[in-house]
């Protein structure tokens, strides 16, 4: 319960440092976009070519972009000292991360809804009649993404070059939700739309690895 | 016995890569002895 | 003395293996004299495999016990490892080309195998951009453990997503019965290759115990 507690009040406070410049959402945003305009280029989106492309597409997008979203996370607390008074303030340094890791999430998640209507104009993929189990699909890759990207974030705020380490440290770990969620969101996207709740396993069981993972090796990554 | 060449240059491959890196660890090695000893004198010297 | 010896004794075990490769096992039937890169090949594969898992167990111990000699073995496996991957990738491409007609296939085992080679690459690289040493030990430990965690689901996610389309031709794959013989050589080169292992693994641990003691002389000579 006071896991619960502490994690509540650290995420408000990264709630907060967020709605005050709006600054990482709206990079993001921006950058999917432009990643999707650009991929326009590189094939003719006509329907048939955006269901064997888009998802794979889409996916590299959220991953390339939660690589960038996930730097600050530790690197802002780093530049400002303020990481040992948080550590101080929570009994549990899980808390840490598990606050880090529900912002972080929630972040990435609404930037793919935001993302989705305009994926789906410029791609004339329909989704809408998938839409429950699209976010399920949505949520399960994003929280994969989100659980070993903050364990990495944590590694790289303390290395050189850190800009470019995380997404080096991170893209081959997340190789598997790469996979996993780019088949179960081509497979909703089908003509024939069906929910692949294998592949949705799998990523609740990446999920669930590298959350205890984290659970069990964070706090090593938050001494002095 | 088609293909023998391409099973030679496999294994030639294969041990180079082993020796090669063998060689670089030796001359780390070496290199990283000498730095020692000159640390060790200059550190006497400084006593 | 007793490491000159050590290495003449695998010299002439990897010697010993590559002349019964050649002339001790039976020439393979379908594939011909090329199957003969199956005793270099596979073996390397399962002593890389042997290396990695000395890496997480050196990383688990660091985390737990703070001695920097499982720091130390830590990286030299990881080196030694990497370098035994290598060849996995290199000589596949020289058996697969006169035998499928193409050097490279994203097959399950071959595409797994590229992203563990990247894993262990991504882990050496953030070892070189910590300054501190018991960060480094700390932080890439921890990266360590991750790494290897994510192994089994890369390979998983990998195979589910390949068995779902054609395998490459002509796989008339070896492991499937073995003649006596092969097996026997299977063996020594495994062998061999694993003593060659234990050699290198010793030789850059040695390295790296001088580079901590050179690190302290630095620190006292800066210091006087």
């Amino acid at each position: 319960m006071a896991l619960l507690q502490t994690t509540a009040t650290l995420f408000n406070k990264e709630l907060r440092t967020e709605l005050r410049s709006r600054e990482l959402i709206t990079t993001t945003i921006v950058f999917i976009v432009l990643v999707v305009v650009l991929f326009s280029f590189t094939f003719d989106p006509t329907s048939t070519e955006s269901r064997r492309f888009g998802p794979g597409l889409l996916w590299l997008a959220f991953l390339f972009a939660a690589s960038l979203m996930l730097q600050p996370c530790f690197l802002r607390e780093q530049l400002n000292d303020t990481l040992s008074a948080v550590r101080m303030a929570s009994p549990d340094p899980f808390a840490i991360f598990l606050a880090k890791l529900a912002a972080n999430t929630m972040f990435l998640l609404l930037t793919e809804l935001l993302m989705l209507p305009v994926f789906a104009v410029l791609y004339n993929v329909p989704v809408w009649h998938v839409l429950p189990s699209l976010a399920l699909v949505l949520f399960s890759g994003s929280l994969g993404i989100c659980v070993a990207g903050t364990g990495v974030a944590a590694i790289s705020a303390q290395a050189r070059m850190r800009e470019l380490l995380l997404p080096l440290l991170l893209l081959p770990l997340l190789s598997p939700v790469l996979i996993a969620s780019t088949e179960a969101t081509a497979a909703l996207l089908a003509g024939q739309p069906v929910l692949r709740l294998d592949w949705v396993g799998f990523l609740a069981a990446f999920d669930l690895v590298f959350l205890t993972a984290l659970w069990l090796f964070g706090e090593f990554l938050l001494e002095e | 016995m088609k293909n023998l060449d391409s099973v030679f240059a496999a294994y030639m491959v294969g041990w180079g890569v082993f020796f090669l890196y063998q060689l670089t660890v030796s001359r780390r090695v070496a290199s990283l002895r000498d730095e020692i000893e000159q640390l060790r004198i200059s550190l006497k010297r400084e006593k | 003395m007793k490491k000159n010896l050590f290495a003449l004794l695998v010299v002439l075990m990897l010697g010993w293996a590559a002349y019964a490769s050649f002339f001790v096992a039976p020439t393979e039937n379908t594939m011909g004299v090329i199957q003969r890169i199956f005793y270099l090949h596979m073996p390397s594969a399962i002593v890389a495999f042997c290396a990695f898992l000395v890496t997480f167990v050196a990383n688990l111990l660091y985390v737990f016990r703070r001695q920097q000699r499982w720091d130390w073995l830590a990286v030299s496996a990881a080196e030694v490892g990497l370098a035994y991957i290598t060849v996995v990738l290199i000589t596949g491409p020289i058996w697969a080309h006169p035998v499928w007609g193409i050097w490279w296939t994203w097959d399950a085992r071959l595409t797994s195998t590229f992203v563990l080679w990247l894993l262990y690459i991504s882990y050496l690289l953030l070892r070189t951009l910590i300054e501190d040493p018991h960060r480094r030990a700390l932080a890439s430990a921890v990266y360590g453990i991750f790494a290897f965690l994510d192994v089994p689901l890369v390979h998983m996610s990998i195979r589910w997503w390949r068995t779902q389309h054609p395998q490459p031709v002509l796989m008339g794959g070896p492991g499937t019965g073995l003649d006596s013989r092969m097996k026997i050589v299977l063996l020594y080169s495994f062998i061999a290759l694993l003593s060659l292992m234990i050699f290198l693994v010793r030789q850059r641990y040695e390295l790296e115990a001088m580079r901590g003691q050179a690190d302290v002389l630095r620190r006292e000579a800066e210091a006087a």
